[in-house]
């Protein structure tokens, strides 16, 4: 089965505690290798802002997930997700029709900088700074 | 008549604005990604309404992306539908 690289973004209710949040993130990653996926990143950001109310909540915790797997078997993931009561939102995206795990780790190491320049966008202290400053 | 056309001429001259350049097109290096909502908010208005090409100076190509991206990121929650829903603190 061919793998295709997808990419999963979720948010989660700000009341889970860190061991929830760490659950969630093992449940997904448990389909994709049974489903002989690869997971090849998982980003979690801090506690940040929402632009608008959901389920009440003014914030939450976002969540990077990137991975190969076979087309057939996303909506697994799909499906776990929307029965978790602690996922507020979820959106998955197809980044490239083949999965090359070499070839993404290679990309990875060779565009290094850019990788410090997403964390520091995720630093929400920065960010205020920022914001001010504009 | 000759009056009126130089006229025109230098009235044509004033209005003319510096072409501006795709962001993107311009910075190879900047990806359009929906979940980078620090980006994407330099596209949209206060009221956080898409702005139009003609005012970013966005390549059809590129706008075609930043569309999509921002509403992605609407939908996530990382950036508003509409200001009057915007949290306040």
């Amino acid at each position: 089965m061919e793998l295709r690289h997808y990419e999963t973004f979720y948010l989660l209710h700000p009341d889970l505690t860190d061991e929830e949040r760490a659950s969630i993130s093992e449940q997904l990653q448990e389909i994709i290798s049974k489903k002989n996926g690869k997971t090849v990143k998982i980003d979690p950001w801090p506690l940040q802002k929402l632009a608008y109310m959901v389920k009440k909540q003014t914030q939450g915790y976002y969540v990077v997930m990137e991975y190969g797997m076979p087309s057939e078997s996303v909506s697994e993931i799909t499906r776990k997700l929307q029965l978790n009561e602690g996922v507020m939102k979820f959106i998955t995206i197809k980044l490239n029709d083949k999965f090359d795990p070499e070839a993404l780790a290679k990309a990875r190491n060779e565009s290094a900088p850019p990788a410090e320049t997403v964390e520091e966008a995720l630093d929400p202290d920065q960010s205020v700074e920022k914001r001010e400053k504009e | 008549m000759k009056n009126s056309i130089n006229n025109h001429t230098r009235h044509h001259r004033r209005i003319y604005v510096r072409r501006k350049v795709c962001r993107f097109c311009a910075d190879k290096s900047m990806a359009i990604d929906f979940k980078d909502h620090r980006t994407l908010s330099h596209f949209i208005t206060e009221r956080g309404k898409i702005l139009p090409r003609r005012i970013t100076g966005t390549c059809a190509r590129h706008q075609r992306r930043l569309t999509a991206a921002i509403k992605q990121a609407r939908i996530m929650a990382l950036l508003p539908f509409t200001s009057g829903h915007i949290i306040k603190d």
